[in-house]
């Protein structure tokens, strides 16, 4: 009986955390992309004016950034102002949930067909990437090994942090421009 | 409980082994279908692999239509558009594709254009853009190889763009196989080599990438087995019917073992080598696998070792320490290689094969790594990485 009154509770818990980390991933990988270089160069390859999204389905949460060129990433929040041109899609909530508490790799996440591509499949490698690269940074290693298939060997202590730093400040200013606009 | 979950589709009938082709007919019936249109191309209508399709309709009374045979081996949006015009100038009614991967990928993306409406087979590239079930579809796959028989996936260039075009959806699926031991048994050394070092790529990364699950590595075992026991002794015995369609339901159940669970880093490289050299898909994968296995050893030492049992029987694995079993499946796989060199010439490295230049490595490195197969490789392969296997490839 009372697990039965919870589950409304868990489940709009679950939906706000995904809704709180789209918010927070979309901000840091336009971020990652004014920081680190390898991101820039992955992203240099997309057109210009490319639109990425993540989401779930079907109308759930949704992250939507562009590339705006030169292997800048601009955050739009979950409001496209084009057609999508890639869009990675959770099959459902419960999934989108695995992926982003840590408890399921996103390339775990794609080999169990929790997740569908819509747009270039090169793109979409492309985009896990940079998502990746992001994690990799922004996690502390041990959670971070946990999201992405392989931990950089080459991602050291000291760029980690400056960089972490460095892209959390950028984020948290964003939520205070987005917050006073 | 751990987070395992997985999927698994196959809803084609497999029709197979002696006089397979006789039950085209009676298939068709089964599903209304009188006026069938055959897609093949010219080499298959050459090799005389039509006549045991012709005549086995025939006999129970079943006209074919009509019958395309000019698909090339890069099939195109303007191919599909002018099959997909011919089917409706001659009211068929279903579709019998026979030849190898582009055939089979042509007679999909017609089944849509002839199902779905219109001339325009682009606007149905994507995934999941076909939402209903198609118009009966056959396939009589004459290489043993591609799996295309079972893989929900079709590739069409399209000429104006310059791009090749996935279609996916389980709509695509045919509604039967029809592996007939006659039709591969034509086909000269090379491609036999070539195209069973296919469907052995294809069973070995089921097995050893991130998708595997327990359905698809029974399909997958099953293949490796039967290529195992049969290539060498088809490749000496070309018209071994028994040798043939082993490898045939093997290429069958490599597709759809692979289908299922996906591949990896040999058919991301596979794939680059061949749009860049315009080399054979299946003599690429003959070529990666045993070197991007060395590379993934670590990663998937359990499940390679296993494979020994399947590569070699039971009296090499159960003699051979557990610690070994994958690297001794390496060496399996490359004593295989040895004698395909011996019998048939196929190259083992990218230097044998004279169409490459080393100049092109880091090209292909490159393509690779935006290749979708690389998403399932078990370990995560960088550039240097890439790179790393090719140069050990090259020579």
């Amino acid at each position: 009986m009372l697990a039965k009154r919870i589950q409304p509770m868990i489940f709009q818990a679950r939906r706000l955390y995904v809704e709180m980390m789209f918010q927070v991933m979309g901000r840091a990988l336009q971020a990652v992309s004014e920081v680190d270089d390898s991101v820039k160069n992955e992203a240099r390859a997309l057109p210009e004016g490319f639109l990425f999204e993540m989401m779930v389905m079907p109308d759930g949460p949704r992250l939507i950034v562009e590339h705006t060129g030169l292997g800048r990433f601009h955050f739009h929040g979950d409001s496209a102002p084009r057609p999508i041109d890639l869009s990675i899609q959770f099959k459902h909530i419960a999934h989108a949930f695995l992926v982003l508490s840590f408890q399921e790799k996103t390339s775990v996440a794609f080999a169990n067909d929790r997740m569908l591509v819509d747009g270039d499949i090169s793109y979409a490698v492309r985009m896990t990437r940079v998502l990746n690269r992001l994690e990799s940074f922004i996690l502390p290693k041990l959670i971070a090994q946990r999201a992405v298939k392989e931990y950089p060997a080459n991602l050291h202590l000291p760029e980690k942090l400056i960089s972490a730093a460095r892209i959390y400040l950028k984020v948290a200013t964003n939520f205070v421009e987005t917050v006073r606009a | 409980m751990t987070n395992k979950y997985y999927e698994f589709f196959c809803p084609v009938k497999v029709i197979a082994g002696k006089s397979a082709l006789e039950h085209i007919p009676y298939e068709l019936t089964g599903l209304a279908a009188k006026r069938p249109m055959i897609v093949t191309d010219k080499g298959v209508r050459a090799a005389g692999l039509l006549d045991p399709v012709i005549a086995a309709c025939e006999e129970s009374g079943l006209e074919i239509v009509s019958i395309y045979d000019d698909v090339p081996p890069d099939s195109s949006t303007t191919v599909v558009r002018d099959i997909a015009g011919i089917y409706r100038q001659e009211k068929c009614d279903s579709i019998i594709a026979v030849g190898g991967g582009s055939a089979i990928d042509t007679g999909k993306a017609v089944n849509i254009l002839v199902s779905e409406g219109g001339d325009n087979i682009a606007k149905y590239s994507g995934a999941g853009i076909i939402k209903h079930p198609l118009k009966p579809f056959f396939v009589v796959p004459t290489t043993a190889g591609t799996g295309s028989e079972v893989t929900s996936v079709a590739v069409i260039t399209d000429e104006a763009k310059g791009v090749k075009l996935p279609f996916t959806s389980s709509f695509l699926l045919p509604n039967a196989a029809i592996i007939d031991p006659r039709m591969t048994l034509t086909l000269p050394p090379h491609i036999t080599a070539a195209t069973a070092m296919d469907a052995m790529t294809h069973a070995t990364e089921a097995f050893t990438c991130m998708a595997k699950n327990p359905l698809s590595d029974a399909y997958a075992t099953a293949a490796v087995k039967k290529i195992s026991h049969s290539l060498l002794h088809v490749m000496d015995n070309p018209k071994d019917t028994d040798g043939r369609l082993e490898l045939a339901q093997a290429s069958t159940m490599a597709g759809i073992a692979f289908s299922n669970s996906m591949v990896g880093l040999v058919h991301a490289l596979g794939h680059a080598t061949g749009a860049i050299c315009h080399l054979p898909h299946g003599l690429c994968m003959s070529l990666y696998l045993p070197y991007v296995l060395e590379y993934n050893l670590e990663e998937i030492r359990a499940p390679l070792g296993e494979l020994l049992l399947y590569l070699e029987g039971p009296e090499v694995y159960s003699a051979t320490p557990s610690s070994r079993r994958a690297e001794a499946s390496i060496s399996a796989l490359r004593k295989l290689r040895d004698q395909l060199y011996k019998r048939c010439q196929l190259p083992r490295t990218l230097k044998e094969t004279g169409k490459v230049q080393e100049e092109q490595l880091d090209h292909i490195a490159e393509m690779a790594l935006d290749d979708g197969s690389i998403m399932f490789n078990p370990k995560e392969v960088t550039l240097e990485d890439a790179r790393a296997v090719l140069r050990r490839a090259w020579a």
